[in-house]
């Protein structure tokens, strides 16, 4: 199978599980179990090539114009780490199937079997982009499977995003680096790149860089804290991730890059010191862990620094002793995991002090639990012995003075003390010395659950017995990375420095399981006045208060102060500036003719008019200003010859003063007062913008002929488009892609606000809907003037009556505006605006709240409108000369000139409109809630998918 | 000489001053009469001595700028869409004060 198709059998995985879930739930796991044991069966003659030597290798073109390519290489070292993925993986599978409780579990299966290909994917890539996306894939499906454990799993969740994702950071610059100094994204070309073998800054900084991303994912100190936290995450979850797989993923990283690095002296003494402390620290912690699962994870820590450790020495025996106990481990501890699961499942604890003696209860438990943690306390005949002996025997291979070496194997045999004693305990304390009766209900579970659980770690046996099997493999991933033999596996090497070591570890372990009663309590405490996790709590704590920090000095949830700091620089650059350029005498004189006496009349009414909306504490009062201030200014734009755009100010002037008095309903007729000392600051900031702001358009504009544009425009715009109207044209043809975001824009602020509506309870909105009684002439003492001026059906008849007639003839003038907008004032937009005139006038003549038009007609308005324009778009590819987006066709029809942009114009149209209903619906029911109203955007049939998944 | 520049000058320091308000409504308020001054700017840099409509092409030199018209009127319909928006905004909570989170009344700033 190549390698391209193997990705693909594994991506096809996730996709099946949708529905085989739905199907037959849990029991998917026995289905991918067989699948990835197929795939794994599939994948042996291309194994098969691979120990020959011949690493496989296959490439893409993916983004050429940045040199990345898909690129997948298989060699020996991925080999060990893909079977190790396919094989435990189909283990924790079937054991999945058993263990989880009987429901769909989807996301458990959905994130382990992304897992998976993000971890095959890591292993195989050979592009440097590819690794670094495969890396992420790996984080975030972690991440989701630790979350997927529900409440008790979202903090951890949290931490390990957090951890891995500085491990993602350091690999991100480290790849860009080493993109930059090699020229180069192939993985392979760069490992044997000689810019590393000058030992400079360039490399130091890679490998430091490709250390902490290592530990972050192997767990290394400082970044341990987040694999404890993770077995908040379902048992097989950890069997595989925390085990197998994801804490792999760091190991692979640094193994890999051992071509590169592995006599780099920064590299050997970070890794070193850092694998062994690690490997010490997590062992002390393991023994103080009554959580059998939170043992295993600070064991997992403990071992995963021993494997560091030995990556950091960086010779071949040492290398070679890496890979073997990656093995080992893998083997023995996603099994004790997954007897940890089995424990629970059997007695309905895994907590020791709460555990009675389990071995006559469930003897094939016991027995697996002994080959497990025998072979991970390195006891002979197992595979974890002859690793174990081979990571001892390495740190005496130590490149540098000799003591270095001694040191390291007395750190080394001191960690060995410390994992000999906390298997004992888990042995011990889950079947030996348990205090509490065993009572009925204690079984050994079924071979469903206890088969997967027992076969990697039996596997350790034949493969300690006979260590030689691996000895092919093994050889061929050393190979790979330092081009030299691997270290011959066997059990016997004669009495060597390593086996005294191992004696010593057993003899002194066997001291400390002899007296374990006595010394449990000294030890199952908190060692430490803090911990790990409430460290990095602590620092996101710091993080969140200088964050809130930053936020305030700029205030992003207070207005005033949040456009402060841009007016005040608005109004330095362009006061500063315009009265600059104005000194130094470089500005053009200004053509003539600029004003017309109607300029000055509007002036004084804008200034009226602004004045009046400033002033006024009376919202009414300073509405009917705001519109004044609006008609003015639509006389000024008619009296600059833009009829089109005079219009539009119009009609949408009109249009916001009335959504404005039906928001005004709802809320206090005055103004919040304020001091007269609070107003001067604003007050001085207002004028200052305001000069600067009149100064800057003196300056800028006003001092040139026409524009090149506008020139073309006028020049060509009938003969291109056959067309009178130029700003029309402009809008749907010549500009037709800033309309069509524009209308974007529109049609989202409409369901922004059906939207925003619907995310605020019932309750909340109803207590704001009462609004203040408005009575023009305060109180009435005749009880009958009082009552006529409430009637709101008596007082709406002759607006009723004018509607009959009014309301076809706005259809009419809108369709008609529509219609001559290629020629004359009009368009898409301006009849829009007058057919929701339409509507305004419709909703303003019923006596009661109710929306204009059918239910959800507006939001269907505004996503036609957007489809069609957009869709309209796509006509434009069937232009012969210059098939573009949106590129306009013309056709006659008898004599009339027709054009596709036409379509694009009802698109602008329904969206304008529909936007205008949604005001009108959801700002003018204030007082009545349709109760229909309650979930606008969920849909009318049967029960919501998402309730339902909630339920 | 001309008035464009301080009937923009106008405008933009009434907004502002509403800008500095406490109360969704009178912000609101400034950004209309910030759009009306941004509106007139765009128009000003068309020139404002040319002031024939763009429709009759054959007024020859007298036509206006017709592309910083286009502008306008698509600022002015996004102008009508943010500012529905931020009515419904000021519609929560029954008070449009900026000092407070409309649902607990919770003072924010002391």
């Amino acid at each position: 199978m190549t390698l391209v198709w193997l990705l693909v059998a594994l991506a096809a995985v996730p996709v099946l599980v949708v529905p085989l879930t739905g199907a037959i739930g849990r029991r998917t796991g026995w289905v991918v179990a067989v699948a990835y044991v197929a795939i794994a069966a599939a994948m042996v003659p291309t194994a098969r090539d691979v120990l020959h030597g011949d690493p496989v290798s296959t490439t893409y073109e993916w983004v050429p114009t940045l040199g990345v390519s898909f690129s997948l290489r298989l060699d020996g070292l991925g080999l060990v780490f893909l079977t190790i993925v396919l094989l435990i993986g189909a283990a924790v599978m079937a054991y999945s199937a058993e263990y989880l409780s009987p429901k769909r579990q989807l996301g458990f299966y959905l994130w382990m079997t992304t897992f998976a290909l993000g971890m095959a994917g890591l292993v195989l890539a050979d592009d440097l982009v590819l690794l670094f996306l495969c890396w992420e894939i790996t984080s975030l499906a972690s991440f989701l499977l630790i979350a997927n454990a529900g409440s008790g799993g979202e903090a951890g969740a949290g931490r390990t995003m957090l951890m891995t994702f500085i491990g993602g950071l350091a690999l991100l610059v480290a790849v860009s680096v080493t993109i930059v100094a090699t020229g180069t994204t192939s993985l392979s070309e760069v490992l044997a790149s000689d810019v590393w073998s000058d030992q400079g800054p360039l490399t130091v900084t890679v490998a430091v860089l490709v250390a902490i991303a290592g530990f972050t994912k192997a767990a290394q100190f400082p970044f341990h804290p987040w694999l404890p936290d993770a077995m908040a995450a379902a048992t097989p979850v950890s069997a595989y991730l925390h085990a197998a797989a994801v804490v792999k993923a760091g190991i692979y990283l640094m193994l890999r890059w051992s071509e590169a690095f592995h006599d780099v002296a920064v590299w050997n003494v970070l890794l070193v010191c850092t694998g062994l402390f690690t490997a010490a620290m997590a062992g002390l912690f393991a023994l103080t862990q009554t959580d059998l699962k939170k043992l295993m994870a600070y064991s997992t820590v403990s071992q995963l620094g021993l494997i560091t450790a030995a990556i950091g020495i960086g010779t071949p025996k040492a290398l070679t002793a890496a890979v073997v106990h990656t093995i080992a481990h893998a083997l023995f501890k996603s099994g004790l995991f997954m007897m940890v699961g089995v424990i629970d499942h059997g007695a309905g604890t895994r907590d020791i002090r709460r555990l009675p003696a389990l071995r006559r209860a469930m003897p094939w438990s016991f027995a697996t639990v002994i080959v497990g943690t025998a072979a991970m306390a390195g006891v002979p005949p197992f595979l974890g012995f002859v690793s174990k002996e081979l990571l001892l025997g390495s740190m005496l291979t130590a490149t540098g003075p000799t003591w270095a070496g001694w040191a390291a194997f007395l750190g080394l045999d001191g960690g060995a003390v410390l994992t000999f004693a906390y298997c004992a305990k888990i042995l011990f304390g889950a079947f030996v010395d348990g205090e509490r009766d065993l009572d009925d209900t204690v079984h050994e579970p079924g071979w469903a659950l206890l088969l997967p659980a027992m076969l990697p770690i039996w596997a350790g046996l034949p493969l300690g017995l006979a260590a030689g099997v691996l000895h092919e493999p093994v050889d061929t991933a050393v190979q790979a990375m330092v081009h030299h033999e691997a270290y011959e596996l066997s059990l016997w090497h004669g009495i060597t420095p390593e086996l005294i070591g191992t004696i010593v570890i057993i003899s002194i372990g066997t001291v400390l399981v002899l007296n374990r009663l006595p010394l449990r309590p000294r030890l199952e405490r908190s060692l430490l006045p803090f911990s790990g996790s409430g460290a990095i709590d602590g620092s996101v704590r710091l993080a969140h208060r200088f964050g809130g920090f930053l936020a305030r000095t700029v205030g992003v949830d207070h207005p005033a102060r949040h456009v402060v700091p841009p007016l005040v620089v608005l109004t330095l650059v362009l006061g500063v500036g315009s009265a600059g350029s104005l000194a130094l005498g470089d500005v053009p004189a200004t053509v003539d003719d600029l004003w017309r006496p109607i300029d000055a009349a509007l002036l004084l009414l804008v200034t009226l008019g602004v004045l009046g909306v400033v002033l006024s504490q009376s919202r009414l009062a300073a509405t009917v200003f705001l519109g004044g201030v609006g008609i003015a200014v639509t006389v000024q734009l008619f009296a600059l010859g833009a009829p089109d755009v005079g219009l539009t100010q119009l009609m949408v002037e009109m249009l916001t003063v009335i959504v404005i008095m039906l928001v005004l309903r709802s809320l206090p007729t005055t103004f919040a007062h304020r001091t007269m000392g609070r107003r001067k600051g604003p007050m001085v900031l207002a004028v200052a913008v305001g000069v600067a702001a009149g100064l800057g358009t003196w300056v800028l504009t006003g001092r040139r002929g026409i524009a090149e544009p506008g020139r073309y425009f006028i020049d060509e715009g009938y003969e291109e488009t056959g067309a009178h109207n130029l700003v029309n044209v402009i809008l749907v043809e010549f500009r037709a892609l800033d309309t069509l975001g524009e209308l974007t824009v529109l049609g989202f602020a409409g369901l922004a606000i059906v939207a925003v509506l619907a995310s605020v309870p019932q309750s909340a909105r109803r207590a704001a809907a009462e609004p203040p009684r408005l009575r023009p002439m305060g109180d009435l003492d005749d009880p009958r003037a009082a009552h006529a001026l409430e009637d709101a059906v008596g007082n709406l008849r002759p607006l009723q009556l004018l509607l009959r007639l009014l309301l076809p003839a706005l259809v009419v003038v809108s369709a008609v505006i529509f219609w001559r907008g290629h020629n004359d004032p009009g368009g898409g937009f301006i009849a829009a605006l007058i057919g929701s005139s339409a509507v305004a006038l419709v909703y303003l003549g019923r006596a009661d709240d109710r929306p204009v038009g059918p239910h959800r007609l507006h939001v269907g308005l505004v996503a036609g409108g957007v489809l069609l324009a957009t869709l309209t778009g796509l006509l434009g590819y069937l232009e012969g000369d210059a098939p573009t987006y949106l590129a306009p066709l013309y056709t006659y029809l008898g004599s009339v000139h027709l054009t596709t942009s036409m379509i694009f114009d009802v698109g602008v149209y329904a969206a304008v409109l529909g936007l205008v209903m949604i005001a009108f619906d959801k700002l003018g029911n204030a007082e009545q809630m349709p109760d229909e109203d309650d979930a606008p955007l969920e849909p009318a049939g049967p029960a919501n998918p998402r309730e339902e998944e909630r339920a | 000489m001309t008035f464009l520049p301080i009937t923009v000058a106008v405008l933009v320091a009434g907004g502002v001053y509403l800008l500095l308000q406490p109360g969704m409504v009178r912000i609101i308020f400034g950004i209309t009469l910030l759009s009306h001054a941004a509106n007139v700017v765009l128009l000003a840099a068309g020139v404002s001595a040319w002031r024939a409509e763009p429709l009759d092409t054959h007024a020859g030199d007298e036509v206006a700028d017709p592309l910083p018209m286009a502008f306008v009127l698509t600022a002015i319909v996004i102008t009508l869409a943010v500012t529905v928006l931020m009515l419904a905004m000021a519609r929560l909570g029954g008070d449009d004060d900026t000092y407070r989170i409309p649902d607990s009344g919770e003072e924010r700033h002391a």
